[in-house]
């Protein structure tokens, strides 16, 4: 049997992986892209503040300064093209005292250098007045910063990349790599794929994919932020990103305060280097601390206001105790030909996804000549939602798709269609997360409460009705043991 | 808005009393909301002197609607109202936009989640609230675990752990954070007694362990405060956690209809004639307060039915006396006229035996009513004799020691 | 022997400490009225419970049919009607209150059916 040579493997399918794969697809290129989760967004990728940062906050002359600049002027057209949640809401990093104005200006400096536009210092009454239910005396406005769905981002370019002729492969866990003949041979889980690229885009776990091109000396620390998400009925406490200015003395990143593009409010995150790199359990005492922070930020506050918390994890280069600075590694190490190994892509990744793909493309065509599709199309649309159409619109859309009329999530407003739509999704993803991802339903304050039975039925029947084969997220996360007659 | 026990209930009781154009709205393909999957007898005691089912309680509401021709759309989801009783509902069909002259809240309520718990530990799959688990084995088929632990004490955990054991499940063990049970010994009796299912009192789910399906939980006692013990953890090895830590009344569209809501009970402030502070628009059921015997609920829909009546022949008086509660988690209603005696319903914060619970206006005490055993899970009522009241002020409800 | 039992008659809840042999109660204390006795009695001698279970349906528009059984069965014989349920399949449309088990065990009671099932 002939097995496939790819043009380029892509391992890792997350937000920078399939960012990788939409712009390699913009060539006459065989493209793979090996997961080894069951979906795109399931690791760094789906564990974040959704932020579109401006790169004030990255050291001049980084690759991490100069790609999130490029990534925050860019994303608009990133945004329209893959019909992305997006609003570009401005942020204010707050301080209270002289130090903490001089620490903002140091960082309006830096943010100059890195090419920011629009900073400015702004005082008490510009505060009040762009979040008047908090604090502070000095604040850096910064207008480019904005708010995304890192879900719908991570999906979108794979979903476009997908359009555009990559495969995607899910449950393909890289587990060894031959190189022989001038190819590699990618051993995972399920099988062995071979590839004339090999593009390491493994997040967490890109310094073992790079041990096994041979590129050594890396080790990536995995360092876990803890979140807490706010109902969105108290959303409009909180109409754009406010941070505290990072304050040496007490050594804390402070509590930041993120709105999420669809109006809810979440506090966090924390930092504390762990050792598993999959464990993304949230713990007691950062709970109890985001709790405090949040309500004393926020006296509205109450308790059922928090309506779930959640952990990310940073693949981070620095490790604990050493602290420092560590840039984006993006590089074709001499050893290992034809690769490109990125490694410790931590914040600002989300944002400087299309630029950081951009430099791989240009490494793989300085290193040989790549012909450009001339059918490549850029666009990728999801279907229309329910909720955010106007009371005539709907009546249409019902019209037109009566699925359109029958609410599945309550919570959410989320229609039959939105649901069979993200079940039927061109990249065959069938977890009850992928789903949740997709369409946001079981993501309200009932946490699925009225309309997981409904859309574990719609998934099972799309299955063949194999309750076994149900899964929430992971393999070995089936919801079923069997019919109860 | 809702066909469950209070809606059908108060629909029936309108067209007793001569109100013809009534329309009841329902989310599901049938009426009678979330009894369908209350398969378990003990409902309707008081009301038919029989123990039935959920199922067929409802449909003793379902048949005296279709005998008295109440008309009701079913599949269709109101997803907006107005403060002028504008009602938007979706189904298949389109949208349907409603005016009424008077709008019956009877949406019922939602389940507590494990996000709104903050329970700490990974996400793994098999976490289920009550009602999701009970769904899934009563009306979809579908069996969610072997080896159970059942957090909340709750009649409907305390269900689910004999439904889960009769279905061949092996429930471990019920955890309660309170130093009480929170639901009626009747329960505790037929639903772990029984089944030698042991409930352990002042503990928590401290930790939840496992990547792709659940593990384990690790439980911990806890002190007065309801936080955990450090150095009192167990692991319980099991696949399934069931919660079943509290009931929140759905009142999303409520809001938009600018009800204003009782912190306490999360559901809307009402008056005697259980009209909500938006002039029209009434709740009754389990969106009000979360009931512990549907036969109450029945009860209240009707009392309902006779204020909406009243409402529509414009003979409600202003309803400015305030119902104070104290050692009592709320009262229902929290408004009264002081025209006509009223009944009060309440819950006791916590157990009491060999209680009084008293109605006093300033220095007069109005009423009282002897308490010999009253815990939270059992709601009880007082009725206050509006000839005792003698002026405006509040009337305070309180719960003192005999 | 002695037993502890709450009593379900009335909202009191009387714990009640029990002596009995054979069957036969030689004290009881803890109650505030004598309407638990029966009920004693019967938990002490043949305590019976009332069951609800799931019967499968072909055909119709739900996967499944409630039932109960007509009147409370002996505390012991759960499982086994129980189990005699499990065998159970009808065919849509069934009706409420249909017979699905005429004197299921030869207990003296039927399980029926508590719900409409049309054809799906």
């Amino acid at each position: 049997m002939m097995v496939k040579t790819y043009d380029a493997i892509i391992i890792g399918g997350g937000v920078v992986g399939s960012a990788i794969a939409r712009e390699l697809s913009r060539y006459q290129l065989d493209i793979a892209v090996l997961e080894k989760e069951n979906d795109v967004c399931c690791a760094t990728s789906g564990h974040n503040s959704g932020v579109l940062h401006a790169g004030y906050n990255n050291r001049p002359g980084s690759k991490m300064a100069r790609l999130c600049v490029a990534g925050n002027a860019g994303f608009d057209q990133v945004a329209a093209e893959l019909d992305i949640p997006f609003r570009r809401t401005g942020k204010l990093v707050i301080g209270f005292d002289g130090d903490d104005l001089r620490q903002l200006k140091r960082l309006k400096q830096q943010g100059q250098d890195n090419g920011c536009r629009g900073l400015c210092i702004v005082g008490r009454d510009r505060i009040k007045e762009l979040i008047p239910d908090v604090q502070g005396e000095y604040a850096l406005y910064s207008p480019n910063t904005g708010v995304l769905d890192p879900f719908q981002l991570t999906i979108g370019l794979a979903e476009n990349a997908h359009h555009n002729g990559v495969r995607y492969l899910f449950g393909q866990q890289v587990t060894a790599i031959r190189r022989q003949e001038g190819l590699y041979h990618i051993q995972t889980t399920r099988g062995w794929f071979v590839s004339r690229w090999v593009i390491n885009s493994a997040g967490l776990y890109s310094d073992r994919i790079a041990n096994m091109l041979g590129v050594e000396g890396y080790q990536i620390n995995p360092c876990r932020g803890e979140y807490f998400i706010l109902d969105q009925r108290i959303g409009y406490l909180l109409p754009l990103p406010a941070y505290p200015v990072p304050n040496e003395h007490s050594g804390g990143l402070g509590i930041h305060l993120t709105p999420t593009v669809d109006g809810n409010i979440m506090i966090g995150p924390s930092a504390d280097y762990i050792d598993q790199r999959d464990d993304y359990a949230v713990t007691r005492p950062v709970m109890d601390m985001l709790l405090e922070e949040g309500s004393r930020i926020f006296p509205l506050l109450r308790r059922e206001h928090f309506i779930r918390n959640f952990a990310g994890i940073r693949p981070k280069l620095t490790g604990p105790g050493c602290g420092g600075f560590h840039d984006f590694v993006i590089e074709c190490a001499p050893q290992a030909p034809n690769t490109v190994n990125l490694i410790g892509i931590e914040s600002p990744g989300l944002t400087a996804s299309t630029p950081i793909a951009r430099e791989v493309v240009q490494l793989i065509g300085e290193r040989e000549r790549l012909e450009e599709k001339c059918d490549f199309d850029p666009l990728r649309r999801r279907p229309p939602r329910l909720r955010e159409l106007s009371v005539d619109e709907q009546q249409q859309m019902i019209r037109e798709n009566p699925d359109y009329g029958q609410v599945i999530c309550r919570c959410e407003l989320i229609s039959k269609a939105e649901v069979m739509a993200a079940i039927n999704n061109p990249l065959g993803v069938r977890t009850m997360t992928g789903i949740k991802y997709r369409c946001r339903s079981m993501m309200g304050r009932c946490q699925g409460g009225y309309c997981q039975t409904r859309i574990a039925e719609m998934l099972l029947e799309k299955q063949g009705g194999a309750y076994d084969q149900l899964l929430y997220h992971h393999d070995g996360s089936n919801l079923f043991y069997g019919r109860v007659r | 808005m809702g066909g469950g026990p209070a809606g059908l209930a108060a629909a029936v009781q309108l067209k007793k009393s001569g109100v013809d154009n009534i329309l009841v709205i329902e989310r599901e393909k049938h009426l009678g909301g979330i009894l369908r999957q209350c398969i378990h007898d003990g409902f309707g005691l008081t009301r038919f002197g029989e123990s039935l089912s959920g199922p067929e309680y409802a449909q003793r509401f379902i048949d005296e609607a279709d005998r008295y021709g109440v008309e009701s759309v079913a599949d269709s989801t109101v997803i907006d109202i107005a403060p002028d009783k504008t009602v938007i509902a979706a189904s298949r069909h389109g949208l349907s936009i409603y005016e009424a002259q008077a709008v019956i809240l009877t949406m019922g309520c939602r389940e507590r989640t494990r996000g709104a718990l903050s329970i700490p530990g990974s996400r793994p799959a098999g976490i289920y609230t009550a009602g999701v688990a009970q769904s899934y084995i009563n009306i979809k088929n579908l069996m969610i675990g072997k080896r159970i632990i059942i957090l909340g004490s709750g009649d409907i955990g305390m269900i689910m752990a004999r439904r889960l054991t009769l279905e061949g499940g092996q429930v471990l063990g019920v955890f309660e954070i309170q130093p009480y049970p929170s639901g009626l010994p009747r329960n505790i009796q037929q639903c772990l007694n029984d089944y030698d299912i042991p409930l352990y009192l002042n503990r928590t789910v401290s930790d939840v362990h496992g990547k792709s399906r659940l593990e384990g939980v690790t439980v911990s006692q806890v002190d007065e405060k309801l936080q955990p013990i450090p150095g009192s953890e167990q692991f319980y090895a099991c696949d399934t956690l069931i919660l079943s830590v509290g009931l929140i009344p759905e009142n999303e569209l409520s809001r938009k209809a600018g009800v204003r809501l009782d912190l306490r009970t999360k559901g809307g402030i009402v008056d005697e004639n259980f009209q909500t502070s938006t002039p029209g628009i009434f709740a009754a059921g389990n969106v009000l307060h979360v009931h512990d015997l549907v036969d109450f609920v029945s009860l209240e829909a009707e009392r309902l039915a006779a204020g909406v009546v009243r409402y529509l022949h414009q003979e409600l008086p202003a309803c400015d006396i305030e119902i104070q509660p104290q050692g009592l988690t709320h009262t229902i209603p929290q408004l009264i006229s002081g025209n006509r005696d009223v009944e009060l319903f309440f819950r006791v914060t916590r157990p009491v035996s060999q209680a009084v619970v008293e109605l006093w206006q300033g220095d007069k005490k109005l009423t009282a009513k002897r308490l010999p055993k009253a815990i939270p899970a059992e709601m009880m009522h007082i009725t206050l004799p509006a000839s005792e009241l003698i002026n405006k002020l509040p009337v305070k409800a309180v719960v003192v020691n005999a | 022997m002695h037993k502890q039992i709450t009593c379900i008659l009335c909202p009191n809840g009387c714990e009640i400490q029990c002596e009995y042999v054979d069957g036969a109660i030689l004290s009881v204390q803890g109650n505030k009225c004598n309407k638990g006795q029966v009920y004693f009695q019967q938990e002490l001698t043949d305590p019976r419970r009332s069951i609800a279970s799931l019967v499968k349906v072909n055909g119709g528009e739900l996967p499944l049919v409630s039932v109960r059984v007509t009147a409370p069965i002996p505390r012991e014989m759960i499982f086994p009607v129980v189990a005699e349920i499990k065998k159970q399949e009808l065919d849509a449309p069934v009706h409420l209150g249909q017979i699905v088990i005429a004197n299921v065990l030869g207990l003296g009671c039927d399980v029926i059916a508590t719900k409409n099932v049309s054809i799906g």
